[in-house]
């Protein structure tokens, strides 16, 4: 199958050169340990909670969800400087499949968010975060397939806004709204009642929703199916759009 | 002659601010096979265009485009298998090395792995990469960058090479080197297109140029052809002023001759075909045992093509001005 094959050799080449890029390494490790190492503390004397541990329990799986966007949303930059170095247009200019050049970096992406995820449960679990080992795993499909979808739309936008100041601005307008529905940081129960309403239009709401049962074990809760609900037809329509801006990509 | 490349009727426009912009109206063409074909105009003609839409890269607003066999818009993927297009920025990986970026782009193109390593390997040769194509892009040269750049346009083996303001940024001496590559991958056999706003690189590359200004073309033929529809070549004779007079009389006799004019020291002329048309003038300037001070020809530019067919110099008309980048 040409698109498997295409779909490898994109991996392939994102894969390779991020693997250059120690910068990038440093702070795609260090980010949630400084999440998990600033952040906990304060939560735990806001909450008055009994241990650490009960704290993340809580918000370390909100923090997964919150790593999974900002994975995705950093796609597009990259799609931005591509753009400019002429990268874009000589991929297109291949038989290789559309959707492969898409998807292949995307994956490759995926594949090191996960990788920081792994060493993110290992600092939480030694600040005393509870493992659910099956809640975990359906938790990293969860976020999986929220990433391809972030992924995905900010590499579509940034191929339609061209210029790094005009996609910039899109992102971080969106970024904030998108953060605080969501309820990532402190739940959005603690809202008033539009918070509440408006939240449902935001993606992030449900997986973190998702990703709070999940950490707790709780697979069958309706956040749950509700997350899986929402994400896997908009990752669908999302990864469609996203396709058919790069074949008829205007640079 | 086999034509490689047949358009008929090429139109694009964009919406720019609510208003259309006709970038490109009406281009029709044809390219033989084994040419090296041009598109000189100053920037903003639309020569990008044209060809972003000759290489699948932009949808056709109206008009067909044909390429090796196939058509553009119905046949993309057979398109993209038969042609290489280096764009001006290029498109290499900075962080990865002359062969991971050439065997990437061979196998985008559906090669397997060692058939793409030799093809490479000979590529490499060919273009004088052997010697650093195991460093990172971001070490090379400006002119080794667009060796590599061309190596990557050439890896799967196309028909038609498009090649987008090849020498922009080029110094002098990497350019000639470049061109010299360029004739090269010629002599394999190759259909070349470029585009350029550099009088010099039309008029010593291409085999057959047009002329493109706002969205249209205004001339075609060879280097040569255009130069001599224009003016032909001037001649200047130096002379006596009390020659000048029986001098252009009787030159105004010859056939040969389709302009003449007196000037400062002596007789500016204008001939289809200078070299030849020299001894032919020495001669009848010797018959009639007339003195010469001096005789010099010049030849007519691409700018007074240009000029001709615009009504501007194509420095005016910014072809000479540095690209954004």
């Amino acid at each position: 199958m040409r698109i498997v094959s295409d779909t490898g050799l994109m991996f392939q080449r994102h894969f390779t050169q991020q693997m250059r890029n120690p910068t990038w390494l440093f702070v795609g490790i260090s980010s949630p340990v400084l999440y998990l190492a600033l952040f906990t503390p304060l939560l735990e004397h806001f909450t008055r909670a009994a241990s650490t541990g009960v704290v993340l329990d809580t918000f370390f799986p909100g923090i997964l969800a919150l790593l999974a966007f900002a994975s995705g949303t950093a796609q597009g930059f990259g799609t931005i400087f591509e753009l400019r170095s002429g990268v874009v247009e000589r991929l297109r200019v291949t038989p290789a499949s559309r959707f492969a050049i898409l998807v292949g970096p995307i994956a490759s992406a995926m594949t090191f968010m996960y990788f920081f995820d792994v060493v993110a449960v290992a600092v939480a679990y030694g600040f005393g975060f509870e493992i659910n080992w099956g809640g975990l795993l359906v938790l990293a499909v969860l976020i999986g397939v929220f990433m391809a979808t972030v992924s995905a739309w900010s590499v579509a936008t940034a191929l339609t806004m061209k210029e790094i100041d005009r996609f910039a601005s899109v992102t971080n307008g969106l970024n904030l709204p998108t953060l605080l529905l969501a309820g990532v940081l402190l739940p959005i129960s603690f809202g008033p009642t539009w918070m509440r309403v408006v939240a449902h239009f935001d993606p992030l709401y449900y997986v973190v929703e998702g990703a709070r049962s999940l950490g707790a074990g709780a697979f069958g809760s309706s956040e749950v199916w509700q997350a899986f609900a929402v994400l896997v037809p908009l990752c669908g329509l999302v990864l469609a759009w996203a396709t058919s801006v790069f074949k008829k990509a205007v640079a | 002659m086999e034509a490689v490349i047949t358009a008929e009727g090429l139109r694009k426009s964009f919406r720019h601010r609510k208003a259309v912009v006709e970038a490109v109206k009406d281009v029709s063409l044809e390219v033989g096979r084994g040419e090296i074909f041009g598109f000189l105009g100053p920037n903003g003609a639309g020569k990008t265009t044209t060809l972003r839409m000759l290489t699948t890269l932009l949808p056709i607003d109206a008009g067909t485009a044909n390429l090796a066999g196939f058509d553009v818009t119905r046949e993309p993927k057979q398109v993209r298998q038969r042609i290489g297009y280096v764009s001006q920025a290029g498109g290499a990986d900075d962080m990865s090395t002359g062969w991971e970026n050439l065997i990437l782009q061979g196998r985008l193109y559906g090669g397997d792995l060692d058939s793409v390593r030799t093809q490479a390997k000979e590529l490499a040769a060919v273009l004088d990469l052997t010697e650093f194509a195991d460093r990172k892009v971001m070490t090379y040269s400006g002119g080794q960058r667009r060796r590599l750049d061309l190596a990557l346009g050439l890896v799967h083996q196309p028909e038609v090479l498009f090649l987008d303001e090849p020498t922009t940024g080029l110094d002098p001496l990497n350019r000639a080197n470049l061109w010299n590559h360029i004739r090269a991958i010629q002599e394999r056999g190759l259909t070349v297109f470029l585009t350029t706003h550099y009088l010099d690189e039309a008029d010593a590359l291409c085999d057959r140029l047009t002329i493109m200004d706002h969205g249209s073309i205004v001339a075609e033929g060879t280097p040569r052809e255009l130069k001599r529809e224009v003016v032909g070549d001037s001649v200047m004779l130096g002379l006596n002023d009390d020659l000048v007079e029986r001098a252009s009389g009787l030159l105004r006799a010859e056939a040969f001759i389709r302009k003449i004019g007196a000037e400062d020291g002596g007789l500016r002329l204008y001939v289809d075909d200078g070299s030849a048309a020299l001894p032919e003038l020495l001669r009848v300037l010797d018959r009639h045992q007339i003195a010469l001070k001096s005789i010099s020809l010049s030849e007519p530019t691409l700018d007074d093509v240009f000029l001709q067919y615009t009504g501007r110099s194509l420095r005016d008309a910014g072809g000479l001005r540095e690209e954004k980048v």
